[in-house]
């Protein structure tokens, strides 16, 4: 028997191996990328440094909100030596259960991450990691234990950074900072577990600027968890770079005293710079001191406190509060029907209480007498007008005409949409067209009977005190608003392109006069139901209202400009359930506002007390 | 050796040149692996590079020696240079144990295995009998002494214990299969007893490798099949266990081996192939039934022991640490790797890589040389294999070649299971990768045994058959 051939039995057994082997390593090192991975999650530790966030200035230059510098009791367990829990508990004020219960907190806890693949949460403690024992304490707080820790090996302090607000007000308008949760952490690679992220407000709105850019640092580390060296000499380590600098609009001191006017009221203000869109004051009564949402100790405790709270301080009113306008609409009805040419100036409508209801008043003679009076019959005439145009012969196609362009209007003063302002949270309230009826009534089953209290503001529109705001702007500037936003500068860059753009309402220019003048006639001449707001040596235009609130008393409202000539401020005040019309509450409030932004005083003392010691009562 | 001619005239430049570029590549992964910034200097002896290096320059010092000798003197005394091995083997039971061993004979470092020794002692004796045995007529006796031979050193590498040694010991079977040595006295010894059964010869005894390979195989299969449900989309509702469809998929491939037999045999060879087929099918159900059975009844921790070498679990960080960190240096390495001396997982002073300068030294080069270096390390080793196995083929003498194809089998199996462990197919055992690995044992002895054959290569015209 020759056994020759067998030695193919073992060239084939070694050319094999070497085959799959080659295949194999050819697979791991090039075309798989999870080993890769794997070595990185080893031996590389991304050490990120977190830039405190970029500051917010307000208009005038007052920091309004700022970082601080908290400390965070970091331990490792594996360099404690010796420790003895009765002395470390007296120093850090605990008691000796509260001490081991904090132990096994963190080994349980800390550390746990969330496996995408597996589905499993794994707990990853080890003893050689540090972990925070006590988080965010005060400069004072550290500063009484941090000369003992020598005696603790093991323990040591770090420094972290969190915002905090000089001024207690605005709370509406920066939001607030909290942990990232888990979907956040796992949609944007930026966030680790236990960083803030910004979540109501400006807070939120400029998360990308104001997070600025982290710095990292790549360290090859051993198995026992120490820095050897780093990672390629540095070539991928990037320095952390603090976000810029944010400028609001917002004038702080006229925040401040907004929140004071409308303290114990639900309400809002809003005032607008006409001229740049900048939002001067946003107050959303009642509001919270925005210090009581700083970090995580703070947030356990205040935050639930805060959103069980009946009358919702989270809530941002200003922006997402739907509310009717009541009379104030009358001034753009009245534009629609000048621009339209079914009334002029001298247009006078009796005031017949008989189609909708009216306070007493001698019947207007001509517009802005109307505006004066916020005479309720004589917009359901001028209402009528423009809705009903005779270009139809039935009187249903009629209104469907009319109203649809009625709705381009109003959709031309920026109402009925969200308006593009640089915060979340807001709302569009509703503008109602052809179509929202339709599908009430059906097709061609309503006329103007049917839709006719949008003439006063009530039924179906709806805004929100922004919009108002807005529409008092609009006016304040003869036709064009620029777009309400909060930041005039990013760093040193100047407002975003969208805030340079105005936006021209449909009404020409020259219809205008005729409602600024009733406007003013509403503050300054006597009868008008605004002269609460009238000021000495400013002249306030402005216009009342009186929502009908079927849950309570009427809300008051009341939108403005001043002065007359280049306005300065345009404001809308919205106070709810105050007993009394627009002219009793939310006008003095709007007088005041003016005058503390206009002259930085007021002299309006026993107006002033009267607002702040207003109380309103509501039903939950 | 003939008048007139050199020392060198035959000697096989080309393997002795691959022996010295592995040396060389080995020594320098080694400092770059163990590089301590303080001890810049490659001879500094009170770094690991610098004691690799003495155990170079003493490895080419011996393997000079050796080349010196005639080379009938390893035939000649191949039997005190076994007993020398073995003798070694007992003593080194009674030294003190380093990590759990009793491998080590000398003093600290500078001690020596015999267990790498032995593979050269043993090598000889089983080449000097086998080239003795005439194939054509083993007896039982032939059979038992040439196994006695390798048993005895595997067992007393067992009491150290020394699991790689042991299962290198296994690679003495490839030659004992190419020089034709077969089981077939001893199985039809006990065959034979079955009363009206007469085998004059058994297939299974002569072919035991392709046996030995088909076992494994279909043991493997089993293992990884047991956990296993199987289910068909035309069959709803039907589903099979792992240990089911193993011995399905036999069924179906003995029916398909008997149909194909059906046309191609001659009448005669039908009933054999027949005969064949069933009692191959039967045998190699009843291993699956064995391995599947075993495997269920295994106590919990064997059987994840099992489970994680063969992938089917997973714990990175502690079972499966030294293997999750060896692949992941080298699955780092990438195309062209990190860069000489910029290992980040498997460098000494990173430590994530346990023994990287040892048994794990693939990994720091893996890591720094990429695919690249990957690929040119197992060229280099498959074409110094297959140069040995060229050699072995060369010589005139039985002797020569079974000890040449011995060099080339025990060189097969280190490589094969080192590299094997550092890529998830082999599983942890110690081995060193010959030439390459620092230690000083496992490079004299690898020396040693690559100048023994390089010697009896350059004088294989001297013998005679």
């Amino acid at each position: 028997m020759n056994f020759d051939t067998r030695k193919y039995v073992l060239i084939t057994f070694i050319v094999l191996v070497g085959v799959i082997y080659t295949l194999r390593l050819f697979y791991m090192q090039v075309i798989d990328d999870s080993w890769t991975l794997r070595a990185q999650e080893i031996a590389e530790k991304r050490k990120e440094i977190t830039p405190p966030r970029g500051v917010l200035f307000d208009r005038n230059g007052k920091k309004i909100v700022a970082n601080r510098t908290y400390y965070n009791l970091m331990v490792v367990e594996a360099n404690m030596k010796n420790f003895d829990t009765s002395e470390f508990a007296e120093l850090i004020g605990w008691t000796n259960q509260q001490v081991r219960e904090r132990f096994e907190a963190i080994r349980e806890g800390e550390g746990k991450y969330y496996n995408k693949h597996t589905g499993k949460t794994t707990s990853n403690y080890q003893k050689i990691r540090a972990y925070p024992f006590i988080k965010e304490m005060t400069l004072e707080e550290v500063a009484r234990i941090a000369p003992h820790l020598e005696n603790f090996p093991g323990f040591y302090e770090e420094v972290t950074s969190m915002r905090s607000y000089p001024f207690a007000n605005g709370a509406n308008i920066v939001g607030y900072l909290s942990e990232v949760n888990r979907e956040e952490v796992e949609e944007d690679r930026f966030y680790k577990p236990g960083n803030n992220i910004g979540r109501a407000g400006i807070e939120r709105f400029y998360e990308q600027e104001l997070r600025g850019r982290k710095g990292i640092k790549y360290i090859v580390t051993s198995a026992l968890n120490n820095a050897i060296e780093s990672y390629a000499g540095g070539k991928y380590d990037t320095t952390a770079k603090q976000g810029p600098q944010l400028t609001l609009g917002v004038d702080i001191i006229l925040q401040a005293y907004g929140e004071k006017l409308l303290k114990g009221k639900r309400g809002c203000i809003v005032a607008i710079e006409p001229s740049t869109g900048e939002i001067l004051s946003l107050v959303s009564a009642p509001s919270y001191d925005p210090n009581l949402l700083i970090g995580k100790r703070n947030i356990s405790t205040n935050y639930s406190q805060l959103l069980l709270d009946p009358s919702k301080p989270l809530y941002p009113r200003p922006l997402a509060a739907e509310y009717p306008p009541g009379s104030t609409f009358k001034l753009l009805n009245s534009l629609i029907g000048l621009q339209e040419g079914v009334i002029t100036p001298e247009s006078g409508f009796p005031c017949n209480k008989s189609v909708v209801g009216c306070h007493d008043h001698t019947s207007a003679g001509n517009l802005a007498d109307a505006i004066k009076h916020s005479c309720n019959p004589y917009y359901y005439a001028v209402m009528r007008r423009i809705i009903q145009q005779n270009k139809k012969k039935s009187a249903f196609e009629d209104a469907n005409v009319g109203l649809s362009l009625w709705t381009k209007y109003m959709h031309s003063f920026g109402l009925g949409k969200k308006l593009n302002t640089d915060i979340t949270g807001l709302r569009s309230g509703l503008i109602p067209d052809p179509a929202y009826y339709d599908k009430w009534y059906g097709h061609h089953r309503w006329a103007f009977s049917t839709i006719r209290s949008i003439s006063i503001g009530q039924g179906e529109v709806m805004l929100t005190p922004l919009h108002m705001a807005n529409v008092a702007a609009t006016i304040a500037n003869r036709g064009w608003y620029i777009t309400p936003h909060f930041v005039k500068s990013i760093g040193k860059s100047g407002p975003a392109k969208e805030y340079k753009w105005r936006h021209y309402a449909m009404v020409d220019k020259k219809h205008y006069n005729v409602i600024i003048e009733g406007m003013r006639r509403v503050v300054h001449v006597s009868g008008g139901t605004g002269k609460r707001a009238k000021l000495k040596d400013i002249i306030v235009c402005g216009k009342t209202g009186t929502v009908q609130n079927p849950h309570g008393d009427d809300h008051s409202v009341f939108i403005a400009f001043a002065p007359m000539y280049q306005p300065k401020i345009a404001i809308v005040v919205f106070i709810e359930n105050a007993k009394g019309g627009g002219g009793l509450w939310a006008a003095p409030t709007a007088g005041l506002m003016i005058e503390k932004y206009l002259t930085r005083k007021v002299m309006e003392k026993d107006r002033e007390k009267t607002i702040m010691e207003a109380q309103f009562t509501y039903r939950e | 050796m003939r008048q007139g001619e050199s020392l060198v005239a035959h000697f096989d430049w080309v393997l002795f040149a691959v022996y010295m570029v592995l040396l060389i590549m080995g020594v320098s992964t080694v400092y770059s692996t163990a590089y301590n910034e303080d001890h810049p200097f490659l001879f500094d002896f009170s770094q690991k590079y610098g004691k690799q290096m003495i155990w170079l320059v003493v490895s080419l010092f011996l393997g000079l020696m050796v080349f010196l000798i005639d080379s009938d003197i390893y035939r000649k005394f191949c039997l005190p240079i076994y007993f020398f091995t073995l003798i070694m083997l007992v003593i080194v039971l009674f030294m003190p144990p380093v990590n759990g061993a009793r491998a080590w004979l000398g003093i600290g470092s500078l001690g020596i295995q015999p267990a790498e020794f032995s593979k050269i002692g043993t090598g000889l004796l089983l080449a000097r009998f086998i080239s003795n045995v005439n194939v054509k007529q083993q007896t039982i006796q032939t059979v038992l002494i040439a196994n006695a031979i390798i048993l005895v050193p595997m067992v007393l590498i067992l009491l150290q214990p020394d699991a790689g040694t042991f299962v290198v010991f296994t690679s003495f079977l490839f030659v004992m299969y190419r020089e034709g040595i077969t089981y077939d006295p001893l199985i039809l010894k006990v065959v034979n007893i079955i009363p009206g059964v007469k085998f004059k010869q058994t297939w299974v005894g002569s072919h035991f490798i392709p046996i030995l390979f088909v076992v494994v195989f279909l043991s493997l299969v089993t293992l990884l099949m047991s956990n296993e449900k199987i289910s068909f989309d035309f069959l709803p509702g039907i589903i099979l266990s792992g240990y089911w469809s193993v011995i399905l998929s036999l069924t179906i491939f003995a029916l398909f081996l008997s149909f194909v037999f059906r046309f191609i045999a001659s009448k005669r060879d039908r009933n054999r192939a027949s005969l064949i087929v069933l009692i191959g099918y039967v045998l190699a159900s009843f291993l699956s039934t064995v391995v599947n059975f075993g495997f269920q009844g295994l106590a919990e921790h064997q059987k994840d022991r099992i489970e994680l070498f063969l992938g089917l679990k997973e714990d990175p960080d502690g079972e499966d640490y030294n293997r999750n960190r060896a692949m992941a240096a080298v699955g780092s390495g990438g195309m062209f790797g990190k860069g000489y001396n910029n290992a980040s997982v498997a460098s000494v002073e990173s430590n994530h890589v346990p023994e990287s300068e040892t048994d794990f030294i693939f990994c720091p080069f893996a890591e720094e040389w990429g695919f690249f270096g990957t690929l040119i390390l197992v060229s280099l080793y498959m074409f110094m294999l297959l140069r040995i196995v060229m050699i072995a083929e060369r010589q005139r003498s039985a002797f020569n070649r079974v000890y040449a194809y011995m060099v080339a089998m025990i060189l097969f199996y280190h490589f094969a299971i080192n590299i094997g462990m550092n890529i998830g197919f082999a599983p942890v055992i110690g081995i060193p990768l010959p030439f390459f690995s620092y230690g000083g044992s496992s490079m004299m002895s690898f020396s040693m045994m690559m100048f023994i054959l390089l010697k009896l290569d350059s004088q294989r015209r001297d013998v005679l058959q």
